[in-house]
Formats: structure tokens, sequence, C-alpha cells
């Protein structure tokens, strides 16, 4: 049973900008106290819970950022990675002002390539935990659908990772 | 559709996924393929503990869980180890894309548990054969 299909760009748009379509969408959440009742309309909050899951992925895309300029040959390994969080965040910035979109300082990532990919395991993990709980929160199903799925895709991108030997070859 | 009615349709998809994993199992030789006949025993065991808590659920909201089918169709030949790994990565792939739908329909304890089983399945698929999707559960979203 597949959910009802979104279009890459108007999903969060329409669940945060357009309050009124998401109140009469027959897919909104019920209540959080029931479990199951009456679609209730989503409140603001979801626009700054949209912000932090974008700064967390700007953190972590600076994270593989920085990964893979300290060590290139980590750059294939991480390619992956780097082109999900790229599409994460195009779903998710155009909901968020330009503004709330933060600028991290690059990070720093210790010599040799087990310390980059460890890093980028920890960062993952940390993302991981901050898209979860964006999901859990949201008070739009559709918003919660999509960062979901941004989760699961975080999952398996850190185990990916997570099964390489510390030196960051495949085996 | 309310979430009585995706809990239902969950619980319907789970009776189908246990059923083909039994198929799955059953033409696995543990003896010639013992990664494979563990990694499908393992994925077995947690549909069947999914189904379990599913029909929990839909107690608890006060539906009357949909029962199994008596048989499902199976797609294609499935003989070969590299064919039972693909039906059951391919398996994965569609639970997850329910599980989403459960997510959207839901709150609270409902929608952590589906999104915490999402997450396993799309792991799971790793184990498989698999490999990492930028939108697992949503391929709308992959779209240009």
């Amino acid at each position: 049973m597949p959910g009802r299909p979104l279009t890459r760009r108007t999903t969060v748009g329409a669940a945060l900008v357009s309050p009124l379509v998401v109140t009469a969408c027959d897919i909104d959440p019920p209540s959080r106290d029931s479990g199951a009742a009456a679609p209730t309309a989503p409140p603001p909050e979801d626009s700054e819970l949209v912000a932090g899951v974008v700064a967390a992925l700007v953190r972590a895309r600076a994270v593989v950022e920085a990964a893979t300029l300290s060590q290139p040959d980590l750059t294939a390994l991480l390619t992956p990675v780097a082109t999900a969080h790229a599409a994460h965040l195009e779903v998710l910035s155009g909901a968020v002002a330009d503004a709330d979109v933060p600028a991290p300082a690059p990070p720093t990532i210790a010599a040799g390539p087990a310390r980059a990919l460890g890093a980028v395991r920890r960062s993952e993990q940390r993302l991981l935990r901050e898209v979860r709980r964006g999901c859990l929160d949201a008070a739009s199903g559709d918003l919660a659908r999509v960062l979901a799925s941004m989760a699961a895709s975080t999952a398996q991108h850190g185990a990916a990772l997570a099964d390489l030997p510390a030196g960051g070859e495949p085996s | 559709m309310s979430v009585l009615d995706a809990l239902q349709a969950t619980l319907a998809d789970e009776h189908a996924a246990l059923y083909t994993y039994g198929v799955l199992g059953a033409r696995t030789s543990q003896a010639t393929s013992p990664a494979l006949f563990e990694t499908l025993t393992a994925g077995y065991r947690r549909h069947r503990a999914r189904r379990d808590q599913l029909r929990l659920m839909v107690r608890d909201v006060g539906g009357d869980p949909v029962a199994a089918e008596a048989a499902y169709d199976l797609d294609g030949t499935l003989l070969r180890p590299p064919q039972l790994e693909r039906a059951a990565a391919d398996l994965e792939a569609a639970s997850v894309e329910v599980l989403l739908a459960l997510v959207a329909r839901s709150s609270g304890s409902v929608r952590e548990w589906a999104l915490t089983e999402a997450t396993w399945s799309a792991v799971w698929q790793l184990q498989l054969g698999g490999g990492a999707a930028t939108w697992p559960g949503a391929p709308e979203l992959d779209l240009p």
C-alpha cells in the first residue's frame, strides 16, 4: 500500500505554507494523545522543526566535505552519502527562509582515513537522531513520511559505512 | 484513510511478507547457503513479531485484525540463492513503503513503532545484497 504520491518540490512546502490545504488533507495524522482521531491543523512549529533538520543536514554535509578534502581516497565511498544529503536538502530547504539555513564553520577532521571515516559515522548517527526526532514531532503526516524516508536512508548509509573495516576500504 | 485502515493495510502486508519469507526459507538450503538461511530466518522472525504487534495495535484502536489469505502469488522463478535473496530484498523495500504510509497516518507511539520498523527493513536490505538509497519507501521523491 504505497503512500499518496508526492512531488519532490511541493510536498514539504505545501505542508508548511498552506495549512488550510493540509488541514483538509485526508492523510494528515490524528492528534497525538489518542493515536486515532480526526485530522488536526498543522501547528506553525513544523517550520522550526524543518529548520532544525536542515541545520543538521548542513552540519552533516560539512563533515562529509571536510572528510573528503582531508582524505581524497574516501571520495568514492562518501559520494553516495553526499548525494543523499544534497537530495534531502533540496526537498527541505525550499521550506526554510535562507536566513534560517546555517553556514557552519568547516569541521576539523583528524588525520588518517580511519579517523575521518569515524567522524563521518558519528556525524551520520547524530543526523539520524535529529531526523528521527523531527519525524516523530511533525504535525504534518506528509512531512513525517518525508522525514521517515530520510531517516531510513541515513540509517542505510550509516550501516554501509559501519560494515567497512577501520581503514575504510571495502572488504 | 484512518489510522485503523493504515494499520490493517500494514497487517495485511505483513501476512503476505510472512508467507513469502516462509517460501523463501523453505527453498534455501541450510547446509549449502547457511548465511542466506540465517538472514531469511532472522527476517521471518522480525516480520512475525511485527505481525503480532500489529494485531495488538489494531485491537487497541477498536478494530478486528484482518486475517491472512490462504496463499499469495509470488513473482518469478525463485529457486537459486541470488533470486531468493533478491526477492527478500524486494519484500523489505515494499515493507518500507507500507510502513511509511503508516507513519504519515499515525502519531505518537504508533508512528514511532512504524518509523523503527521502516528503518529496520531499510537497513536489512543491505544484509540481502541491496544498496543504500536516497529515498527508501518514497520512490516518487527520486523523480526529477
